[in-house]
C-alpha cells in the first residue's frame, strides 16, 4: 500500500469523490488540508501528525476539573473547548454545596462526550460503566492523532499492553492514557507508549513493543525479589476486580468507535 | 550607518554579497524545535534567524474577542532587545504592530478557521537576529509552525521581497539594499500564486512593479520548495521514515469537506441550579463564568493600551534593520 | 455559592496541577526519586552555545533540558548614576515571551519575570562580577550601559538558572564596541567573578536541584542561590507561597554551592571572547 507524506496543499487526486478526512476539494481536485501521511483506503485521507483533540459526540476522553460551579464541573479536555459535566450526569445524585468533596480542581475523571453543539460547547457524562473520578494510576499525554495506534486495530495494540504489563489501561481519544498497576510494571508501560509514540509511523510495531515489554520484564524479574513485599502492598489498594473488568468494557467500545472511523 | 555602497551591482551582475540579481539567501529550517509549542520553526536566512511557535487552536480569553464560526488568528511579530545593531526596546513598537497584523493576513486566506469556532490560534514569531527581510522570513517560518502544529491549511505561504538598487531590480534584499535601495516589495503567496501580502515603499514604474511581481513570484516557488523538503525531510534521519504498511485501523481526523455546521437551535441557558435532566435546561453557565475573568483581562488590556500610547509619544518608526 | 475560580487556586503557575500528577511526584519524592529519573542533587543535560547573534556583543543560547534562554549583551554609551560618576550601569531584562509556554502571555513583564530578571540582575552585580569602574569613559560624563535582556525561547522549568548562566556565559563572550562608538580601543568585558545560580525546590520536605516544568508546578517552595568561585554568596531568593525550616534552607545553600562549582567548572570554564 502506498504511504507518503503529504503537506498542507499538496495535489492528491483529480478526481473529486477521492476526497476523504483532512482533505479538500478545488476546482474537482482533491488537495490535503494537513501535514501528515496520506492514507488510500476506499478514500484518499490524510492522518495528521500533530493536532488538538476536536471533541466529537460518543469520544471516551480524561479530562481534569479547572472550575466546580454549582451544577457543573468545568474539565480541562487537552482541547480549545472545555467540557462541561453537569451534576446530573454524575452517576450519583450529588448536592450542589458537595460537588467540590466529590471532585475538585485538580481532580482527574474518564469520562464521555456526550454532545457537542455547533458552537463547541461540549457536554460531558459520567453515566455509564467504566466512567469514574480516579485516584490511583497515572496520566500520560500523548499526540492524539497518534492515539490509534496505542489503541491497535481492533485494540490489538492495548490489549497486548495489557496482557504484558497487567495494568488497567484507559486510552482516552483527546491524547491522555490513564494507566493503573503496580510502580514498575506502570514504569514499564510508560516507556512502551513512549516507544509508540516515537515509532508511531513504522511497521511491526505492536511485535517490536511486546519484544520490549518482555525484555523489561525478564529484567525486572531478576529484580523482583526486591520489591516483591512493596508492590504486593500496592497492589492491595489500587486492585480491584471490579473495575478492571468494566474497563474491558470500556475498551471494546473505544474499539467499536474506531472501526466505525475507519471505514 | 552611513556606509551607503557607491554600487549595488558589479560589473559582472553581482551584487554586494556575491549573489545575481534573481538569486535568494541561502535559507535552513528546523521543525519542532520548541517542546511547550504545538509546533515550532526556526528559519536562518542569509544573517536572519527567526523562531516562530504556534500555539492552538486553543481557548480564548477575553470571551468578547471569540467569533462565534470561526477561530481567530492571532500574530505576534516581536524583535528581541539585541536583534539589531542599536538595542531595540522591548515591547510592541507601532513597526512591529503593523507588521502582525498584516502577517496575520497573510494566513487568513489559507488557514481554516471556521472549523475551530471561539477558539484562537496564536503564531508568535520572535525575530533573534535581523538582516533585512524580516519579516518575510517569518513568514516563511510561520508557514511551517502551523504545519507542524497540525493545523489544516489549504497550503503554504511563502513570502520574498523584490528592490530596486542601481535601477535594477533585485530579488531577496540584503542589508545594504534594505537601507539604501530605491524600492522594497514585500510579497507572501500561496502556492497558486495568489498574494496574501502586499506593501511596497520607494519608488518603481508600473513597467518594474510588473516585473518585480513575477521575480518576487519566482522567489516564493523557490522558497516552498525548500519549505516542502524541510517538511518531508523532519522524519528523514528518524528510524520512522519507513512509512508502515499496517496501519489499517486508523483515518481518524474529522473529514473535512464533510463537515457542515447545523444551525441548531440551541436555547439560551440561565444557570439554573437545579438537578433537573432535562436536556434542554441543562445550565452550562459558561457565559456568566467569564465575568471575574474579564475584569483582569480588561485590566490587561489597559496596561498594554498604556504601552502602546507611550510607543506613539516615542515617534517615528524604526526603519527595517 | 461556592465558586471555585481556577485563578484563585493557582496562584504561582498557572498551570492547574494534576493531583494524580502530583501525588505521582510526592510517592516518587519518598522513594527517592524524580518524575524524570534524575537524582536529587542532578540537574538536566546542559549545552550552551556562545556567540550565537552577531548583533550582540555577547550572547549565550542556553538549553537547561528543555528550557532555551537566549541572552544578549548589548552595551551603549550613557551617563552614570549620580551616586556613582565612575561606573558602569548594569540594566537587565527579561520577558516571559509567549512563545515559550502556552502561560505566557503578550504584554509588559510581570511580577514573575521582574522577580527573575532582577535576582539575575543582582547575581551579576552584587559578586562584583563585573569591574564597573572600567566601564568608565570619562568620569560623571560618559559610561558603558550594559543592557542585558533575558529571552525566554521554551519554559520547561528552571528559567531561573538558565538565565543566570546564559547572563554569565554571554558576558563572558563580550566585547566592548569601543572603536565602533569612537571611544578607544574595543576591549573585552572585565568580568572578574563567575557568579552562578542554582535553584533548589522543597518537594514534600525532600530539597532537589533544577526542578522541571513539574517539579516547579508542584513545589512548596523554591530557593535560588547565587554563589561565586570562592564559594561566597552573592544573593539568594525564596519564592513560592511555603515555608522552610532553618535547616533545610542551610541544606540548600550547601547543595547549591556545590552545584554551582561543579557547572561552572564543566560549562564556563572555558568560554572566553
Amino acid at each position: 500500500m502506498e504511504r507518503e507524506i503529504v503537506l498542507p496543499g499538496q495535489l492528491l487526486s483529480e478526481n473529486k469523490t477521492d476526497s476523504g478526512p483532512g482533505t479538500y476539494v478545488k476546482d474537482g481536485k482533491v488537495y490535503s488540508l494537513l501535514y501528515g501521511i496520506k492514507n488510500t483506503r476506499n478514500k484518499i485521507a490524510v492522518i495528521p501528525f500533530s493536532g488538538k483533540y476536536i471533541p466529537s459526540g460518543k469520544d471516551f476522553v480524561i479530562g481534569t476539573v479547572i472550575e466546580v460551579t454549582p451544577s457543573n464541573w468545568i474539565f480541562d479536555i487537552g482541547s480549545p473547548y472545555d467540557g462541561l459535566l453537569h451534576v446530573s450526569e454524575y452517576p450519583k445524585r450529588v448536592e450542589s454545596d458537595r460537588m467540590p468533596g466529590i471532585m475538585d480542581v485538580g481532580d482527574s475523571a474518564l469520562l464521555r462526550v456526550k454532545d457537542v453543539n455547533p458552537s463547541m460547547k461540549v457536554e460531558l457524562s459520567m453515566r455509564e460503566r467504566g466512567l469514574k473520578p480516579l485516584k490511583v494510576g497515572r496520566i500520560i499525554e500523548v499526540v492524539p492523532a497518534r492515539v490509534p495506534r496505542v489503541i491497535g486495530h481492533g485494540g490489538s495494540m492495548v490489549s497486548m499492553l495489557k496482557k504484558e504489563t497487567g495494568c488497567e489501561i484507559f486510552v482516552g481519544q483527546n491524547g491522555r492514557i490513564w494507566i493503573n498497576g503496580n510502580d514498575s510494571d506502570l514504569d514499564h508501560l510508560t516507556e512502551a507508549i513512549e516507544m509508540i509514540m516515537q515509532q508511531s509511523h513504522t511497521t511491526g510495531l505492536t511485535e517490536r513493543v511486546c519484544q520490549f515489554l518482555r525484555n523489561e520484564k525478564d529484567v525486572a524479574d531478576a529484580e523482583e525479589s526486591i520489591d516483591a513485599e512493596e508492590d504486593l502492598a500496592e497492589e492491595e489498594e489500587a486492585e480491584d476486580e471490579d473495575e478492571s473488568e468494566i474497563a474491558e468494557d470500556t475498551y471494546r467500545k473505544v474499539d467499536a468507535l474506531l472501526d466505525e472511523t475507519d471505514e | 550607518m552611513n556606509d551607503k555602497p557607491e554600487k549595488f551591482i558589479d560589473e559582472n551582475g553581482l551584487r554586494l554579497d556575491g549573489r545575481q540579481i534573481n538569486e535568494i539567501r541561502p535559507m535552513t529550517i528546523k521543525i519542532g524545535v520548541l517542546s511547550r509549542a504545538d509546533g515550532s520553526c526556526y528559519l536562518e536566512w542569509g544573517n536572519n534567524k527567526v523562531l516562530v511557535a504556534v500555539y492552538g487552536p486553543r481557548e480564548l480569553h477575553p470571551r468578547r474577542l471569540q467569533k462565534s464560526d470561526s477561530a481567530l488568528i492571532r500574530y505576534r511579530y516581536n524583535m528581541a532587545a539585541f536583534s539589531v545593531e542599536e538595542r531595540v526596546r522591548p515591547g510592541p513598537s507601532r513597526r512591529s504592530i503593523e507588521i502582525s497584523k498584516v502577517s496575520r493576513e497573510a494566513f487568513e486566506p489559507v488557514v481554516m478557521t471556521q472549523l475551530y469556532p471561539g477558539a484562537v490560534i496564536d503564531v508568535f514569531a520572535e525575530v533573534l537576529q535581523a538582516d533585512a527581510g524580516t519579516r518575510t522570513a517569518a513568514i516563511n517560518a510561520a508557514s511551517i509552525a502551523l504545519a507542524d502544529a497540525g493545523i489544516p491549511m489549504k497550503g503554504l505561504v511563502a513570502a520574498c521581497a523584490v528592490g530596486k538598487v542601481d535601477d535594477k531590480l533585485v530579488l531577496d534584499l540584503n542589508k545594504p539594499e534594505d537601507n539604501y535601495g530605491q524600492a522594497d516589495l514585500p510579497i507572501a503567496m500561496t502556492q497558486d500564486g495568489d498574494i496574501t501580502l502586499v506593501q511596497m515603499d520607494g519608488d518603481l514604474s508600473q513597467e518594474e512593479f510588473k516585473q518585480a511581481v513575477e521575480m518576487c513570484k519566482e522567489g516564493c516557488r523557490q522558497i516552498l520548495e525548500i519549505q516542502k523538503e524541510a517538511l518531508k525531510n523532519k522524519f528523514a534521519d528518524d528510524t520512522a521514515v519507513n512509512i508502515p504498511d499496517d496501519i489499517d485501523e486508523v483515518t481518524y481526523v474529522e473529514a473535512i469537506v464533510e463537515f457542515d455546521i447545523e444551525e441548531d437551535e440551541y436555547p439560551e441557558e440561565d444557570d439554573i441550579s437545579g438537578e433537573s435532566e432535562d436536556e434542554d435546561e441543562d445550565t452550562g453557565s459558561l457565559d456568566e463564568e467569564g465575568e471575574p475573568e474579564d475584569i483582569e483581562e480588561e485590566f490587561i488590556d489597559i496596561v498594554e493600551e498604556a504601552a502602546d500610547e507611550e510607543e506613539i509619544t516615542e515617534g517615528s518608526d524604526i526603519r527595517e534593520q | 455559592m461556592k465558586r471555585r475560580l481556577l485563578r484563585e487556586v493557582i496562584s504561582v503557575s498557572n498551570e492547574v496541577v494534576s493531583v494524580l500528577k502530583r501525588d505521582y511526584i510526592y510517592n516518587l519524592m519518598l522513594k527517592g526519586k524524580r518524575i524524570d529519573g534524575r537524582s536529587f542533587d542532578q540537574v538536566r543535560d546542559i549545552d550552551v552555545q556562545t556567540n550565537v547573534i552577531d548583533k550582540a556583543e555577547g550572547s549565550a543560547w542556553v538549553r537547561l533540558g528543555d528550557t532555551e534562554v537566549l541572552v544578549g549583551i548589548k552595551l551603549q554609551v550613557g551617563t552614570p548614576f549620580p551616586d556613582s560618576p565612575g561606573e558602569g550601569v548594569i540594566i537587565t531584562s527579561m520577558e516571559l515571551n509567549p512563545i515559550a509556554s502556552p502561560d505566557f502571555e503578550a504584554g509588559p513583564p510581570r511580577e514573575n519575570a521582574i522577580e527573575m530578571a532582577r535576582v539575575t540582575d543582582r547575581g551579576i552585580r552584587e559578586s562584583g562580577a563585573i569591574d564597573l569602574s572600567k566601564l568608565c569613559i570619562t568620569e560623571g560624563e560618559e559610561v558603558w550601559m550594559i543592557f542585558i535582556d533575558v529571552h525566554v525561547l521554551n519554559n520547561s522549568g528552571n528559567i531561573q538558572d538558565a538565565s543566570s548562566l546564559g547572563t554569565i556565559a554571554a558576558l563572558l563572550t563580550t566585547t566592548i564596541p569601543a572603536e565602533r562608538a569612537g571611544k578607544g580601543d574595543d576591549m573585552a568585558m572585565p568580568v572578574t567573578d563567575i557568579p552562578l545560580s542554582v535553584t533548589v525546590v522543597d518537594i514534600g520536605g525532600s530539597l532537589m536541584v533544577d526542578p522541571g516544568l513539574d517539579e516547579e508546578t508542584v513545589c512548596d517552595t523554591k530557593i535560588t542561590i547565587v554563589s561565586n568561585q570562592d564559594g561566597s554568596i552573592s544573593g539568594m531568593q525564596k519564592s513560592g507561597d511555603g515555608a522552610l525550616t532553618e535547616e533545610q534552607l542551610l541544606k540548600a545553600v550547601e547543595m547549591s554551592c556545590a552545584k554551582a562549582t561543579e557547572l561552572r567548572e564543566a560549562y564556563l570554564a572555558d568560554i572566553s571572547n
